[in-house]
């Protein structure tokens, strides 16, 4: 420990202050904002822009994103992560890399992709209107998009924590017979279960928060395209200031499970993961 | 089983790990691969187990070729230097862990592996505690655990990667006669690597000295300790005084004095090895190497004698018995009673 300010009782004061304050004006107002707009006009008014028949619909798709895309996420990050931690091969550094490119390339650029690939103008577009297959402005394209974004979080959290493992473990298991799967399976996973959950926990919340890339490649039909973020969006475009916080609201609730069961699950992790023997 | 290992040779990347490296093991034999790290000693066992697999060469047990075999199919017991215990299975469940993965047409019923796991763990010592997790074991425990589950799967040939590696000196020390014993009892072909060349040579039949990624000697550990076949061996395996001299005719000579040594075929330049405890102290007449006394201190019932010659950057030392312990300050004549002198090599050169 540096001894300055700090250590001081007035300079840890003026500190805390700071950051409470800074807390409380950027992240607990707005959340109170949102609760507050939301039941501005009742709970029955809060309750029907809630199971209106496009708000429900827009959760459904959002869950719908969701559920396909995190478990192929999951397999990904697995397979990425088992292949740069535990074996040598060349390109490892660039495959590395590769799964960093959805955090440094813009959102919105990343649903441009999808539309110059697949859109009617895009690359496979006419072989695509040819053969009858919908991906741009249909729900493929909001898997694809969001599949895009939230593809380095599994990966990132596991290979850190692979590497730090090493290979023993799998090799013992090897050297008393286990076959490749029963390695994976017995040794492997629940050497990284909790950091698995983690990566999993914020690659969902991201899954369904995300807006710039879904937007992109919507193309906003109500009831058909509309994630819950972008049907927040077109409520509030609407002056239908209720309605919007409310749907918002449900998203600000995930914020806060997501929030809650990451710190357990660090907790548990700070004890189980990190302690390597 | 019988191991026989035929010009094996590796490399990572640019590095030449091992390079034409044979080898046989007997059936039942204890043996020691020594060397500094980066002799390519454990490249070598992790080659044998299957671990990593060579360039050129090949790998027979009982006279099959086995050079293409995985680990798996080898049928070896392999101990990681770090144990490698499954942290989230209790030690039962590790020890058991090699018959639970087997095909379930030869999977032995839940009962059965338990009570096998039991067995090993009763042979190990360690009865009490299947039902702990490794993190609650102590060091010398999570070892002894790591071979019951090496021993798990009958396997033919155990391989230990510094076995001794992460204890602390004295439950080295213990377990180091306690695996001597259970090599004993076991009877099964047993290699494992070291650079500790006191371990080698006090539990190894035969001890392998590396270096280079390549075999320097192999040998009962009283041929390599009083044999050694090169300089590097001779310094490697024991403690050592090392003094450039001309060698001629079974004479070392250094700075015009001739000492006898075994000179073996050497001559021209060269150096003179010698034991501290191969050296007494000399009458004024006779001769010997003229240096100046440093340091005496009490040592395993004798003293050690540190001293300097002019002109040598190592100091040189020696062990005499109590009563004739010179005082610091005095100037001794060294008398080398078991010299040996090896021709200046490259190899003796880059080692210096």
């Amino acid at each position: 420990m540096t001894r300055g300010a700090a250590s001081t009782p007035l300079g840890r004061g003026v500190l805390f202050a700071v950051a409470l304050a800074f807390l409380a004006i950027f992240l607990v107002a707005p959340l109170a904002a949102v609760f507050a707009e939301a039941l501005s006009k009742g709970v029955g008014a809060y309750a029907a822009a809630v199971v209106e028949r496009d708000a429900l619909s827009a959760i459904r798709l959002t869950l719908l994103v969701a559920a396909i895309s995190v478990p192929l996420n999951i397999v990904f990050g697995l397979a990425a992560s088992w292949a740069i931690a535990k074996f040598d091969f060349r390109g490892k550094s660039v495959l590395t890399t590769l799964i960093d490119l959805p955090f440094s390339v813009s959102p919105v650029v990343s649903g441009l992709i999808y539309v110059l690939l697949f859109g009617a103008q895009g690359w496979f577009g006419p072989w695509l209107k040819a053969h009858d297959i919908e991906i741009i402005f249909a729900v493929p394209g909001l898997v694809l998009a969001t599949m895009f974004i939230t593809f380095p979080f599994v990966a990132r959290e596991l290979i850190p924590l692979m590497e730090e493992q090493g290979r023993d473990d799998e090799e013992a298991a090897l050297s008393l017979g286990a076959s490749g799967w029963q390695t994976f399976r017995r040794v492997t996973l629940p050497n990284i279960r909790w950091g698995l959950l983690y990566g999993v926990l914020l690659c969902n919340a991201r899954a369904m928060g995300e807006f710039g890339a879904v937007s992109v490649v919507s193309g906003h039909i109500r009831g058909k395209t509309n994630t819950m973020p972008l049907h927040v969006e077109i409520l509030y475009n609407e002056y239908n200031f209720a309605a919007a916080f409310a749907v918002a609201s449900l998203l600000a609730l995930l914020a806060l499970v997501t929030l809650t069961l990451k710190s357990i699950l660090e907790w548990r992790y700070g004890i189980h993961g990190r302690t390597g023997h | 089983m019988s191991i026989r290992l035929t010009d094996i040779s590796k490399r990572f990347g640019s590095f030449a790990a091992l390079t034409d490296v044979d080898l046989n093991a007997r059936p039942g034999e204890f043996l020691a691969l020594l060397g500094p790290s980066g002799s390519g000693k454990t490249t070598l066992l992790r080659i044998i187990a299957g671990l990593e697999f060579p360039e050129r060469g090949t790998v027979t047990f009982n006279g099959e070729d086995i050079t293409g075999l995985s680990v798996a199919e080898r049928r070896i017991g392999f101990v990681f230097q770090q144990y490698a215990l499954f942290k989230h299975m209790t030690v039962a469940e590790n020890v058991g862990f090699g018959l639970s993965v087997r095909p379930r047409r030869e999977r032995p019923p839940r009962r059965v592996i338990r009570a096998r796991a039991q067995e090993l763990l009763d042979l190990v010592q360690l009865g009490d505690l299947g039902d702990r997790l490794p993190a609650q074991l102590s060091g010398g425990q999570r070892q002894r655990v790591a071979l019951a589950r090496a021993l798990a799967v009958d396997p033919t040939l155990l391989l230990l990667d510094e076995p001794f590696g992460a204890l602390d000196a004295k439950v080295r020390k213990e377990l180091r006669h306690w695996l001597r014993g259970f090599h004993d009892r076991v009877g099964l072909t047993s290699i494992f690597v070291t650079h500790d060349q006191e371990e080698a040579l006090e539990v190894a039949d035969r001890v392998v000295v590396m270096s280079n990624g390549a075999i320097e000697q192999v040998g009962t550990p009283a041929e390599v300790y009083d044999q050694p076949v090169n300089a590097f061996v001779f310094d490697f395996v024991g403690e050592s005084n090392r003094i450039p001299v001309t060698a001629a005719d079974g004479k070392a000579i250094f700075r015009g004095v001739a000492l006898d040594a075994d000179t073996s075929g050497a001559r021209g330049a060269a150096e003179l090895f010698f034991r501290p405890h191969d050296a007494r102290i000399g009458g004024a007449g006779e001769a010997g190497l003229e240096a100046v006394v440093t340091i005496a201190r009490p040592r395993e019932g004798r003293v050690r004698i540190e001293s300097e010659i002019a002109g040598l950057a190592d100091p040189i030392e020696l062990d005499v018995a109590t009563e004739h312990a010179p005082d610091p300050g005095t100037t001794i004549r060294i008398v080398p009673t078991r010299g040996r002198v090896f021709s200046v090599s490259v190899d003796a050169e880059q080692a210096a």
